[in-house]
């Protein structure tokens, strides 16, 4: 960030250490860009809320909301001021000071991870050397929230909704982490921006195709990451059918929209997560950036605020299409039982990331001593999964034309 | 036990656990490729009403029972329809006029309460000329409710003349079905016009301004037929009381000293209260009118209009006003005319809208009937009514036609 905030300065033709209040300008600016991240943070979980009501009616063969604003996209600022503007009910019998103070640990735990996120070759908060640790540290800050508001609630629906939540985020942290683990052996670094230099722009530079561990690492952390957002199929906390809405059942207007925030906000960190550790992040064709040699630094003038934004858009881009993911596992997947979600982690995902893990560690060993195996492995990875991909379409289509229908993604928005 | 279950869904040992693994996997294949398919396909839902590619009523089968449209250019006036409406949903006035100057029968009034109607087509059935019809409409949410009462003529100061059916015709041109329906939805239904500005208020003549407006009721003629009505019911006094209350205001203000409206009118009723003046939001209006029914109440007879009532229904559309005492003396005129000025008197007391209801092909035919033929029914003019009814035996019998 300071680096970033440099050339900032030089670009305006003034030299950063000259001047006596640097330090202060640094400050300044991080207030300035938290702030701005914050609010990143909290339009997008809004813009979520409505891509996925338009996804979820698309899939069900319904609109979705569609009304306000151009295709309905006004929708989420008409819910925010709703919420915003509802009342504010504390129950008699809750805990008043934890039960009011719940949503902010949420809105904390959450808002921490974007400092170790990167959103580009330059951007990022903090370049911290313990990223991955730090964010899967502050992560757990929302299982307090959650609890909190379970215990203070006063109802049985929202704590037996917060013991359910907290079962399942400990558990999943387990495969989760290790799965974690598996880029940071890759790259031995930490960092977030690290890892994504440590891969390359292209498919088979990713950690995703680097061998079938990291392979099946991917779907781990994937899958742990769903259970810990709390996001169907692992939506058992807030169970509609058994808890009411579990541990946020007692809360209402803005306290209760700071859940909904957290958890819509939740699918950009672990998309955004997923593609740093295994999809190469924001690495731009053809300009890699690695620890011996920045490409984009080498650019002058105009093409490197052009790659920079580069960067950005791929960043995003690779995010955005794993929300979308996200959104679709949610109208696909029906919610599992308690007993299944457990079974699942403990007897399937932990085991299987350990497994992982070691084979990656002996993997490492291979290639050093074969490097041309390295290359041949990621070469027929990265086909098995364009392959893979290629079929996946060709059932879809092949989906639509079976029940006699045809290809319209254009009319009836 | 869901280990149970478990253990007997898979093969137990290392060959269960990857089949589970590989299954899971497939059912994602075959799941989401499924909800895939779905989200490149065209949604199912018809955004109603402003997204559809034509109108919905277009949509409808033709014999949809939707609101009712009367084409007033084929309309008998044989007021079947009217008759026919099991709820009372049609309102028919029509009025005679000589032929020469004024069309021999004319409506001045041919309303149909949308909002009431329920749509069981027993008004289509029996018309003549197919002029009432259900058209696909059924769009008619208003800002007003009583806008649903279509009115089929425009304005009553100009009756519609009816439509005299020529000799054996079966056809009847009739316009696009739901254009008048729809048109008069629309036009009445028009937003409300915009408040004065303040320049427009300092145009307004300052004298008149912030005065109640004239009303356009008429105090007198509304106290006699209201008298009349209450001479009727005069023994009947919950009876009575209903019809006074008509004379008041109806707000229930209870400026009069009773709870409302109903009490100070029972009262009177009852004999006793005998001041008109108490009901302060009717005005001299009320006054005028209670003070009429007060007096013919005390006096048991109708005072003496200031002009002459020359219809026996008033243009409130109320009871007839006929009193024992405008029935004549002496014997029927039929048994004093000769028979071709009986027939001329008895065809005019017809309806004159050749409906055929008395099973004679038109008006005439039934007049002929009565007079040469010795037809001794006299209530089969439908149309016509209670009016007709009470011409007919006052000519021929010289008496009241017998109570219903």
């Amino acid at each position: 960030m300071q680096a970033f905030l440099d050339s900032l300065i030089r670009g305006w033709g003034h030299d950063p250490q000259t001047w006596v209040w640097t330090q202060l300008i640094y400050v300044a600016f991080m207030g300035l860009f938290s702030f701005a991240v914050i609010n990143f943070a909290a339009v997008t979980a809004g813009i979520f809320s409505w891509a996925e009501r338009r996804v979820a009616g698309r899939m069900q063969s319904r609109v979705g909301p569609n009304r306000a604003g151009p295709g309905g996209f006004y929708q989420w600022i008409a819910d925010a001021v709703k919420l915003l503007t509802k009342e504010d009910l504390v129950p008699t019998e809750a805990d008043q000071f934890l039960f009011r103070i719940a949503p902010y640990f949420m809105m904390v735990g959450f808002a921490c991870v974007f400092v170790a996120l990167p959103f580009s070759h330059r951007l990022v908060i903090a370049e911290m050397n313990v990223g991955v640790f730090y964010i899967i540290a502050v992560t757990a800050l929302i299982v307090v929230g959650i609890i909190m508001s379970g215990w203070s609630s006063n109802s049985k629906w929202s704590l037996f909704g917060a013991i359910r939540s907290a079962a399942q985020i400990i558990s999943y942290e387990i495969p989760a982490g290790m799965a974690l683990m598996i880029p940071v052996l890759l790259s031995g670094t930490l960092s977030t921006q690290g890892i994504i230099r440590a891969q390359g722009p292209w498919p088979w530079e990713w950690y995703i195709f680097h061998d079938p561990a990291s392979f099946a690492a991917f779907f781990i952390y994937f899958i742990s990451a769903l259970a810990e957002g709390n996001r169907t199929p692992f939506d058992l906390p807030e169970a509609e059918s058994e808890l009411v809405s579990g541990y946020n059942t007692e809360y209402s207007g803005m306290r209760f929209s700071y859940f909904f925030l957290v958890e819509w906000g939740n699918m950009w960190v672990m998309s955004a997560l997923a593609t740093t550790m295994f999809l190469g992040g924001w690495q731009v064709p053809f300009l890699p950036v690695t620890d011996a040699a920045d490409k984009i630094a080498m650019l002058s003038g105009g093409w490197t605020v052009l790659a920079e934004l580069a960067s950005i858009a791929i960043f995003t881009f690779k995010t955005l299409f794993f929300v979308f993911i996200v959104m679709w596992l949610r109208w696909t997947l029906p919610r599992i039982r308690v007993d299944q979600m457990m079974n699942m982690c403990w007897k399937y995902l932990v085991p299987v990331s350990f497994a992982a893990v070691l084979f990656v560690a002996g993997w490492m060993l291979v290639i050093h001593a074969v490097p041309a195996l390295d290359w041949i492995m990621r070469i027929v990875l990265t086909a098995g999964g364009a392959i893979t991909l290629v079929m996946f379409w060709l059932r879809t289509l092949q989906n639509i034309k079976d029940t006699g229908d045809k290809f319209d993604f254009t009319s009836n928005w | 036990m869901p280990t149970e279950t478990l253990a007997r869904q898979t093969p137990a040992g290392f060959g269960g656990y990857t089949k589970n693994i590989t299954d899971t996997a497939k059912s994602f294949w075959e799941g989401m490729s499924v909800t895939l398919s779905y989200m490149f396909r065209k949604p199912m839902t018809t955004q109603y009403p402003d997204r559809v590619p034509f109108p919905v009523r277009d949509s409808l089968p033709a014999r949809y029972r939707g609101f009712l449209e009367v084409d007033m250019d084929i309309c008998t006036a044989c007021q079947a329809c009217e008759r026919a409406c099991p709820i009372a949903v049609i309102n028919i006035d029509t009025v005679k006029g000589d032929g020469k100057n004024k069309p021999k029968l004319a409506m001045e009034r041919f309303d149909i309460d949308i909002g009431k109607c329920m749509f069981c087509g027993l008004c289509v059935e029996p018309c003549p000329t197919g002029a009432i019809q259900h058209t696909r409409e059924f769009e008619g949410s208003v800002m007003n409710f009583d806008n649903l009462t279509l009115r089929f003529v425009p304005d009553v100061l100009a009756p519609w003349p009816a439509y005299k059916v020529p000799k054996g015709s079966e056809a009847f041109p009739r316009r696009p079905l739901g254009e008048v329906t729809r048109n008069l939805l629309k036009k009445w239904d028009a937003p409300p016009p915009p408040f004065p500005s303040k320049d427009d208020l300092a145009k307004l003549d300052k004298a008149d301004y912030g005065k109640p407006k004239p009303v356009g009721l008429d105090a007198a003629a509304m106290g006699r037929q209201i008298a009349a009505r209450a001479l009727q019911v005069k023994g009947d006094v919950p009876k009575l009381g209903r019809v006074i209350e008509e004379a008041m205001a109806g707000t229930d203000c209870g400026d009069c000293g009773y709870a409302d409206c109903k009490g100070y009118s029972d009262a009177i009723a009852a004999g006793a209260d005998w001041s008109a003046e108490k009901c302060a939001p009717g005005g001299a209006e009320s006054k005028q009118m209670l003070e009429t029914i007060i007096v013919t109440l005390k006096t048991g007879v109708l005072p003496a209009a200031p002009g002459v009532v020359a219809n026996a229904t008033t243009a409130l559309g109320a009871a007839p006003l006929v009193a024992d005492a405008d029935v004549p003396a002496g014997p029927p005129l039929s048994q004093t005319l000769s028979k071709d000025a009986l027939y001329k008197l008895v065809n005019d007391a017809m309806a004159g809208t050749d409906c055929g209801d008395c099973e004679y092909d038109d008006c005439e035919g039934y007049s002929k009937g009565i007079v040469y033929e010795g037809q001794l029914d006299l209530n089969r003019c439908a149309p016509g009514g209670e009016d007709t009814k009470v011409k007919l035996y006052n000519i021929m019998l010289g008496t009241k036609p017998p109570a219903a």
